[in-house]
């Protein structure tokens, strides 16, 4: 096995940050005196790239949803229960409080099928496809962070200006978006700077991504329709009329909320309580969504 | 044991959470939408009667893809003969597409993006569909897929290291590879 042979094997644990140590210094020396692996690496990135943006791959058909929760339903019922034990376990469960009664009044085996069913069916109503698409661009903003910050997204505009970012965007996104004139300030301090964008391709569209920076981290801003993409679950924080969604995913601390038609989720690696991430931003830009422009 | 709503909530938001997963990986390995669909609706109904049985620490996502997959592997073992090859022609990915407004020629060459890799992953091997899909769609680790596939994980690599290859061969023209033009990969 020459050399090439031996760490062509470390080229998938590189792009999958696997690497350490010795190891990944080992590699990173190959690398820069082989002219055929650094080829290899780039297409491996490339490709890579070509295959998070075709994500989902599959996405599930709507209808199936209501199908799994009625078959789930129908298959419960079939092997546990008559149809008259099973309707009077329904109301019982919907009038009172369902655990206590459900203990008392029928086995948990049976039960269990029944609860589950109808808690599915109700997980599998509109608001579950809502949750679904929150969940479906909750992953799209973690991916596309990931890879802007592994050099596999480079910016299309890079300018710190909020002007020539957003008139960049104009036209080739299928919405209108405009970036507040100044960046948002703890104090007198800015907590950070504009530093560009690109399009990114969600479920078959072009969204924005906008790209801000501070003194040791790099910030991903995703804008999509809010007919697209959704923000729900986590943990909320209210501000006026406005809903933040705060998780962590991975390592990294994302916030998405909706306002004027867009969704937008904000992804970094900035530690900090729910309350204070969004309101770092949301305070300072607020007078001016207010003066027309529509960051929030 | 009793019955825990918590857990109850937990499997149905787990369930919702990895729905369009298990809907692709059930894609990848039957290549059916119908077969799919009824892989899917198979694995969520025995998932609930299982959920009893569910340790509170266990990895939820892979418990419903070993699921799906034991149910597959059945259903090929039951049949005797090799899953059916039949491409749908339907398309899942434009019933989601619910923006209307943008750019008919974006909206063109992404479509037709996501169609080329999709058309390009089904030419390869079940296993390596699998694989693909597992970890570049799913992400799930290098252990997890090993465990889902009851193989050692240097499988795994060296299977995702192949279908990878062949990929990149399948999709050459469409890799943006900065500096040179893509070249096929060496299969």
């Amino acid at each position: 096995m020459n050399t090439c042979d031996k760490h062509r094997a470390d080229i998938l644990l590189y792009l999958d940050n696997a690497l350490t140590g010795w190891q990944l210094g080992e590699f990173q020396a190959h690398l820069s005196g082989c002219p055929d692996c650094k080829a290899q690496l780039e297409e491996e990135q490339a490709l890579s790239s070509l295959l998070r943006s075709s994500r989902p791959l599959y996405p599930a058909p709507d209808g199936l949803r209501a199908r799994v929760a009625a078959a789930a339903a129908r298959h419960g019922s079939a092997r546990t229960l008559d149809p008259d034990l099973l309707r009077k376990a329904r109301l019982q469960i919907f009038s009172q409080h369902v655990r206590h009664l459900a203990q008392r009044a029928f086995g948990w085996k049976t039960l269990t099928v029944t609860i589950l069913a109808l808690v599915l069916g109700v997980v599998f109503a509109p608001a579950a496809i809502r949750r679904t698409r929150a969940t479906a661009y909750l992953k799209t903003a973690i991916a596309t962070h990931r890879s802007y910050l592994n050099g596999e997204l480079p910016l299309q505009i890079r300018s710190d200006s909020p002007e020539v970012v957003t008139a960049w965007f104009a036209g080739k996104t299928p919405f209108h978006f405009q970036l507040p004139t100044s960046p948002p300030t703890l104090g007198s301090k800015p907590v950070c700077r504009l530093t560009g964008g690109r399009l990114v391709n969600y479920q078959g569209s072009s969204i924005a991504l906008v790209t801000y920076e501070t003194v040791s981290e790099k910030i991903s801003l995703l804008v999509a329709s809010s007919t697209t993409a959704v923000a729900a679950g986590g943990e909320e924080v209210r501000s006026g009329d406005l809903t933040f969604h705060h998780r962590r995913g991975g390592s990294f601390n994302v916030i998405t909320w909706t306002n004027r038609g867009l969704t937008y989720a904000l992804v970094s690696s900035l530690s900090g309580s729910a309350q204070h991430s969004c309101l770092v931003c949301h305070q300072d830009i607020r007078a001016q969504a207010a003066q027309g422009g529509s960051f929030l | 044991m009793t019955f825990s709503f918590e857990k109850a909530h937990n499997f149905s938001a787990a369930a919702d959470e990895h729905f369009d997963g298990l809907y692709a990986y059930a894609m990848v390995l039957s290549r059916n939408r119908t077969e799919a669909e009824d892989l899917v609706q198979e694995t969520c109904v025995r998932a609930m009667q299982a959920i009893g049985r569910l340790r509170p620490d266990s990895n939820v996502k892979s418990w419903l893809f070993t699921i799906l997959r034991n149910i597959w592997l059945n259903q090929l073992r039951q049949r005797r003969t090799a899953p059916t090859i039949e491409l749908d022609g339907g398309d899942s990915t434009a019933e989601l597409a619910v923006e209307t407004s943008k750019d008919p020629h974006d909206q063109y060459v992404s479509k037709m993006e996501s169609d080329q890799v999709r058309e390009a992953i089904q030419q390869l091997s079940v296993e390596s569909r699998e694989v693909i899909l597992l970890r570049e769609y799913e992400e799930l680790s290098y252990q997890e897929i090993a465990s889902l596939l009851d193989c050692p994980t240097g499988t795994v690599m060296s299977r995702l290291g192949r279908a990878r290859s062949k990929l990149r061969a399948l999709l050459s023209d469409k890799l943006h590879v900065p500096g040179r033009r893509a070249k096929g990969a060496a299969e």
